[in-house]
């Protein structure tokens, strides 16, 4: 066996042709490591109400008292004093795509945010280090009443929307990340799509750590009234850096009666991230919430997107892929609660392990006395493509009424040898044969991601699986 | 191939862990968790494979009535050097009334690739279907009830 490769350290180029960092400059820069002054600090900068204040002060005692998970990924690498809690970049939020500096474009550039998208996506809100430089929003959406700001935007402008759901999906105390998350956050999207109003195009963010031991800690609250729709795209690709970054953010969704929302994440975060993410939706009466969640890049990813059943007939859904490869370990999954009559959920979980990388599948579907009539139905597929990687299934499903249907499947296998075997008869060539199981293997979860991830996820299976058969 | 089987009929626990050793080895278990009475029934199943070659099944079947709580906590479990193992962990449990509960945990822990491993759960009540089919034919809903329960556990009862 080759030595031990250390994960800290940077893989090739090739192997991550996302990879890059640019100059840009800091207006504030917090000292390493996390103090209450500086949870003061951070509050006092961006002009919060005293309210917000009071929040992020018991969230960071309950941060204090809090233990780390131990039931997933090895957490213990991570230095906490050795993060920075918050960076303020020099240009505040641009207001045009002709107002946004020229390094910050280029990394759009590089990361390749199509021209033509900018132009059709109904409002792209781009994430640079911990705030918001650039932002636009259609005046198609304003006049439809929808509000797509930065989430520190979100709370100058309407503090009583915020206050009013803030912290209601996930408590404070939800889990030691989630406090942390709750002390410190910065940036993030805050979307309020108003009754019956169907947003139509996506709205799309796009993060990026940028600074070396950068934490990230974006907090977003989406809130979707009764009837309405709307689409939200995350996507995150972090330049490299040698030393371990965190990333521990919020997602909070309100789904109200009949309305239907989908969030969809691709996150190909360097491979020395820590990717720690909290993400909930409430889903009331008749109302649809539906997470796809692409796992591609980090060290560890700890994620398990939920959805709370709480009206009667809701539905929720979650579909998910997993690549962990040399030095990855996607700890990923789903949860499910099944709280009010005739609730449906689906989980769809697809992962695939090369080179030593580990992917978990840790899921929850719990069923309490009154849901009669709820259905749900988990599948896991695993596909392990050599003998030094490895996969795990930790499903827990909980009823607690009897007038119900739970259905959970999972299998574990490699590369059909008689796929292979067809294919290859065909006269197509091992390797792209490989490629194409493996892509098909991913497709009923990519179908469902936007086009131009899509594309980036493709194009990344073909990368990693280059030189794999032999 | 060997079979082992057991029967949960009183609250209580049953822990097993089935090894695979040797290579070549098939084996079998089949379990029934019969919750007839208030209290919790615990079932931990492991099914360890440590060696090439081996072919594993685990099939639990429980019926949860009268506020019983079922839990089926199954694991398959395969090591680095259980090349060309095969298995496969099923856990089907009916609950007849709303005062029982169940938790089902099938979980795999695979360290190799060139394996067969899955499992199945599901968890529901009884099927009205067969229900509407047997009272169709004169058959009242307790004795109906009582012919599907048994039905559903011929599988792993049955010598």
């Amino acid at each position: 066996m080759s030595k031990k490769t250390d994960n800290q350290t940077l893989p090739e180029d090739k192997l991550y042709p996302l990879g890059h960092t640019d100059d840009v400059e800091y207006s504030f820069t917090a000292e390493k490591g996390l103090t209450e002054g500086l949870v003061r600090k951070i509050s006092s900068l961006k002009n919060e109400p005293e309210w917000m204040l009071e929040i992020r002060l018991k969230a960071y005692k309950k941060y204090l008292e809090m233990k780390m998970p131990t039931w997933g990924g090895d957490l213990s690498p991570i230095d906490f004093d050795d993060i920075r809690y918050y960076i303020k970049p020099k240009n505040q939020e641009a207001k045009t795509w002709a107002d946004v500096p020229e390094a910050i474009k280029n990394t759009f550039e590089k990361i390749g945010v199509p021209e033509a998208e900018r132009e059709l996506l109904a409002g792209v809100k781009s994430q640079y280090d911990s705030e918001v430089v650039y932002g636009s929003l259609k005046k198609a959406l304003s006049e439809k009443g929808v509000i797509f700001l930065s989430m520190d935007e979100g709370l100058r402008e309407y503090p009583e929307i915020v206050k009013e759901h803030f912290g209601k999906v996930i408590p404070m105390g939800d889990n030691k990340l989630a406090a942390l998350n709750t002390a410190v956050w910065s940036g993030g999207s805050f979307v309020y799509v108003p009754k019956n109003v169907d947003v139509g195009l996506p709205l799309q963010a796009y993060f990026r750590i940028n600074t070396e031991r950068a934490g990230q800690f974006e907090r977003t609250l989406i809130i979707a009234e009764e009837g309405s729709k709307m689409h939200y795209i995350e996507g995150c690709s972090a330049p490299s850096f040698s030393s371990a970054s965190l990333h521990a953010a919020v997602v909070e969704i309100y789904v109200k009666k009949n309305a239907k929302v989908q969030y969809s994440t691709v996150q190909n975060w360097f491979k020395n991230v820590y990717n720690l993410v909290t993400k909930r939706a409430r889903v009331m009466e008749n109302a649809e919430m539906r997470w796809v969640d692409g796992n591609l890049g980090s060290h560890l990813t700890m994620k398990y997107p939920s959805c709370i059943l709480a009206g009667r007939k809701a539905h929720g859904e979650v579909l998910s892929i997993a690549w962990a490869g040399e030095g990855q370990h996607q700890d990923t999954g789903a949860k499910m609660i099944h709280l009010a009559p005739e609730t449906t959920s689906q989980i769809i979980s697809k992962s695939i392990s090369k080179n030593g990388g580990r992917a978990t599948y840790r899921g929850m579907v719990h069923m309490v006395p009154g849901a009669w009539g709820a259905r749900s139905k988990v599948v896991c597929d695993a596909l392990i493509l050599d003998e030094k990687s490895r996969s795990d299934t930790y499903p827990v499903n909980k009823i607690q009424e009897n007038d119900v249907v739970l259905e959970h499947e999972a299998t574990v296998s490699r590369i059909g040898e008689e796929q292979l075997l067809y294919l290859m008869s065909r006269g197509i060539g091992a390797e792209e044969a490989s490629t194409m199981i493996v892509n098909g293997f991913m497709e009923p979860v990519v179908k469902e991601i936007p086009l131009e991830y899509a594309v980036e996820m493709n194009r990344l299976v073909g990368l990693e699986m280059e030189g794999s058969v032999g | 191939m060997i079979t082992q089987r057991f029967k949960l009929d009183k609250p209580g626990e049953i822990d097993l862990v089935v090894p695979f050793l040797t290579s070549f080895e098939e084996k079998e278990v089949l379990g029934v968790i019969s919750a007839t009475e208030p209290g919790d029934y615990k079932v931990r199943v492991v099914a360890d494979h440590r060696v090439p070659n081996t072919f594993g099944r685990v099939v639990i079947k429980g019926v949860a009535a009268n506020g019983a709580r079922v839990t089926v906590d199954g694991m398959v479990k395969i090591g680095k050097d259980a090349r060309k193992t095969d298995s496969f962990l099923e856990m089907r449990l009916l609950l007849l009334d709303k005062q029982s509960s169940a938790v089902a945990e099938p979980k795999l822990e695979i360290e190799n690739n060139d394996v067969r491993a899955s499992h199945a759960a599901t968890v529901g009540k009884i099927d009205e279907d067969q229900l509407f089919y047997l009272s169709s034919r004169g058959i009242d809903e307790p004795d109906a009830k009582k012919i599907i329960v048994e039905g559903f556990l011929k599988e792993v009862t049955e010598e």
